[in-house]
């Protein structure tokens, strides 16, 4: 029984369609991605979830019944635009927090403290929360989200301005309580970020889905055509007739091959002729990322002659793989 | 599976009607104990609570002692061919000042005498020859401040008629002047005629005696006007805390809408619960800060500091029965403009927002404001009765009248009755604004919209 289904929902807001005949499904205990560019309709689906809005038409439901407010006590969210009350102590307004999801203030209180030391942030406890940068007011999100000990836990762009030291903190976080059991759902642009440790995904644009399924599927539908080379010397190599694309960096290239029914072969030769020619540090061999299958996919699906999404698809483009 | 109905806009997943369950009263505590909390530990609440009060006093004080002080001395020049008609009016002008002070001095050790008299100027006679540049020097001495008004007097052609007379004043504000020269100088002529046509100086004086009316009150008039000052002193104290607090409900929405933190707490617990936990956490301060005043004045006025200070004429004259009114409808009255303040935060997006919208909170408090005058006078005129009963009007009209007046108790339970519906009326509507417009950024919403937002749940 999945702990989030979303069944043809639709979302208009005044004249703009959020989200439209959205369908997915989050099973329970896995990491899931909700994946895709600013204002494709993610915030707008999780907002659904959670009872904040109401879909126009379709269903939400959530662990496995309608939408009932006493399922939110078993929810933490993080929503993308973080608030907390600026002029209150933060110890404080980790116990209001977690008090307003049935917890007793003790155990808020105790609950508080052990996940601050957890995230080594004891000592903003004291403090007001205007008085902290902005990467430890995230940090008190995070743990006010998972204060009750949810089952399904909603991030929405939960490393947007954090470090990647308090992000990787985060991560490996989310990980556990994942193999713990909780379910997790990731809301990001990042998708870099987040293909690593995703066990499903669906990939949204412009309110629809354009790609859904397990990660593993995905990446093993693709052939494995690229190839990410680091070297030292002479770059002829990099002229041979089987390379499609390429993206030339400093002593770093990365690679598309054409489709070849004989693609390992073609890249065993790329190889060797990187060899004959420079010293090689690194040469790795993949799918596509995930940026690069969403961006194929969204190509795809346009229609003909829409040269404004085009060009935005190509600006994304730019902007994801100078990233 | 399907949780909410599809293509029609009413989710059938949700009760539209807000239900106070045992779990969201405790969450509405929950948020009126962190809203009472936060802002009672505030500078600004400190800060309020010392102020307001010493402004107030202030005032009073303030007027009392300008009252007290005597004012300078009014100069007028009188401009006639006939010099004995200024003396005459100087003289009466000076019997007139003495019979008002010796009639407050005679007040004022009465035991009901009520007010310290006020001092009256004095006011100093100039006689004057008309010339050919009289007007231009008089005009010059007006602007150098060294003259206060004067009287041209012009003979009637016909002897024994009655002469012409322009007053020039330096400023407009002194009407006052105006009338007591008026007084002063139709006695000077009546004098003058009675004087022609031969009748004695001193019977003369015993004709134009003012008759004197001796007033005695079926109440205690000392006590009823007291308590006028102190029922008018709470009726300001209702006024400016529901204003002063109603902003602050609808300043700390827009504040939540501005840090985001609406999101978490919406996805935590219903709209209405964080509505009702605000206003009731926001009027729980606003009771404490009115308790404190009232118990400082209670114990001022009991303790002999207070009567030192302020005399008789502060003494707190408040029967338990008007406190009880004043803590009903002061409660009444926040719940009801709390919530359209609450309304109004919903529906912005900043503090200068909200300033274009505030009318529709500080009209109808400044109108009960405007209707004090009335109220004093006449607290039972048909006016006060039927405004009273008006929602918007009931809580401070309501409360004047039952304090001072004499409301029928079915005008009073009524008044009760209508504003406690009209709160339930306010606080669903607002509650579905509240719902709507916290998730709404942007642009400020037009008038249909809102009415959409009524419908939708």
């Amino acid at each position: 029984m999945p702990i989030v289904q979303l069944h043809h929902a639709r979302k208009v807001y005044d004249a703009k369609v959020a989200v439209e005949d959205l369908s997915f499904a989050i099973e329970p205990g896995t990491m899931f991605g909700l994946l895709g560019p600013n204002g494709s309709g993610k915030t707008s689906s999780i907002r659904m979830m959670i009872g904040i809005t109401m879909p126009d038409s379709g269903s939400v439901s959530l662990f496995g019944q309608p939408f009932a407010r006493k399922s939110l006590s078993r929810v933490g969210y993080l929503p993308e635009e973080r608030g907390l009350y600026k002029k209150m102590n933060v110890f404080d307004q980790l116990v209001f927090l977690g008090r307003l999801h049935y917890l007793s203030a003790s155990v808020a209180a105790a609950r508080a403290r052990s996940w601050c030391e957890k995230l080594k942030i004891t000592e903003a406890l004291p403090k007001k929360t205007e008085d902290l940068s902005k990467g430890m007011q995230q940090k008190i999100q995070f743990i006010a989200t998972l204060l009750h000990d949810p089952e399904l836990i909603i991030m929405d762009e939960p490393f947007s301005g954090l470090d990647p030291v308090n992000a990787s903190l985060l991560m490996d976080t989310l990980l556990e309580l994942r193999r713990e059991g909780r379910t997790v759902l990731f809301s990001t642009h990042r998708m870099d970020q987040v293909e690593r440790f995703c066990d499903n995904i669906a990939l949204i644009h412009r309110g629809q889905l354009v790609l859904k399924g397990s990660m593993a599927a995905i990446k093993a539908s693709y052939p494995r055509n690229r190839v990410h080379i680091s070297f030292d010397g002479d770059d002829a190599f990099l002229r041979s007739p089987n390379i499609e694309s390429l993206k030339r960096y400093n002593g770093h290239a990365d690679i598309k091959l054409r489709p070849s029914a004989m693609l390992a072969d073609d890249v065993q030769a790329l190889l060797a002729a990187a060899l004959r020619h420079a010293r090689i540090t690194r040469f790795e061999v993949s799918e596509p990322t995930l940026e690069e299958i969403f961006i194929e996919k969204v190509r795809e699906s346009l229609p003909e002659n829409n040269g404004l999404i085009l060009h935005e698809l190509q600006q994304a483009e730019g902007s994801y793989f100078g990233a | 599976m399907a949780s909410f109905c599809t293509n029609c806009s009413k989710p059938k997943g949700v009760t539209s009607v807000p239900r106070i369950r045992a779990a969201s009263l405790r969450n509405v505590l929950l948020i009126a104990r962190r809203e009472y909390r936060e802002r009672i530990r505030t500078r600004g609440f400190l800060i309020t609570t010392i102020m307001i009060p010493l402004i107030m006093s202030g005032f009073i004080f303030g007027s009392i002692f300008l009252g007290s002080r005597a004012p300078g001395d009014i100069h007028i020049a009188v401009v006639s061919s006939d010099p004995q008609l200024a003396l005459d009016l100087q003289a009466e002008l000076d019997r007139r000042q003495q019979q008002q002070e010796d009639s407050a001095a005679a007040a004022q050790e009465s035991p009901t005498g009520a007010s310290p008299a006020k001092k009256q100027a004095r006011i100093i006679v100039e006689a004057m020859q008309p010339g050919p540049g009289t007007r231009t020097e008089l005009k010059s001495n007006l602007e150098s401040g060294d003259l206060d008004g004067y009287l041209w007097i012009t003979p009637d052609a016909a002897p024994g008629g009655r002469p012409a007379i322009a007053f020039t004043p330096r400023s407009s504000g002194q009407a006052g002047i105006k009338n007591t020269l008026a007084d002063a100088l139709g006695q000077v002529l009546i004098r003058e005629q009675l004087g022609h046509r031969g009748v004695a100086a001193a019977d003369a004086d015993s004709m134009l005696q003012p008759v004197t009316l001796a007033t005695s009150h079926g109440l205690d008039h000392s006590a009823h006007e007291s308590a006028e000052i102190s029922v008018s002193v709470l009726f300001f104290v209702m006024y400016l805390v529901i204003m002063l607090y109603g902003m602050n409900v609808a300043r700390s929405i827009i504040e939540e809408k501005t840090s985001r933190i609406f999101e978490v707490m919406l996805a935590t617990i219903r709209p209405e619960a964080m509505m009702a936990g605000k206003i009731i956490g926001v009027g729980s301060v606003g009771l404490t800060q009115v308790g404190i005043w009232l118990a400082a004045v209670l114990l001022l006025s009991a303790s002999s500091m207070g009567i030192h200070l302020g005399g008789d004429t502060l003494h707190v004259a408040l029967t338990g029965s008007q406190v009880v009114y004043f803590l009903v409808y002061f409660i009444l009255g926040f719940a009801f403009y709390s919530s359209i303040a609450a309304a109004l935060g919903a529906m912005t997006n900043s503090e200068q927002e909200l300033q274009q919208l505030n009318m529709f909170l500080l009209l109808p408090l400044l109108a009960c404001f405007l209707m004090l005058g009335t109220l004093l006078t006449t607290p039972d005129s048909t006016l006060a009765r039927v405004l009273a009963l008006v929602p918007p009007f009931t809580p401070l009209l309501m409360y004047f009248r039952v304090s001072l007046g004499h409301p029928a108790g079915w005008e009073v339970v009524l008044s009760i009755v209508l504003t406690s519906a009209s709160i339930c009326v306010i606080v669903w509507a607002t509650s579905r604004i509240y719902r709507v417009g916290v998730l709404m950024y942007g642009k400020r919403p037009s008038l249909p919209e809102i009415l959409r937002w009524l419908k939708y749940s």
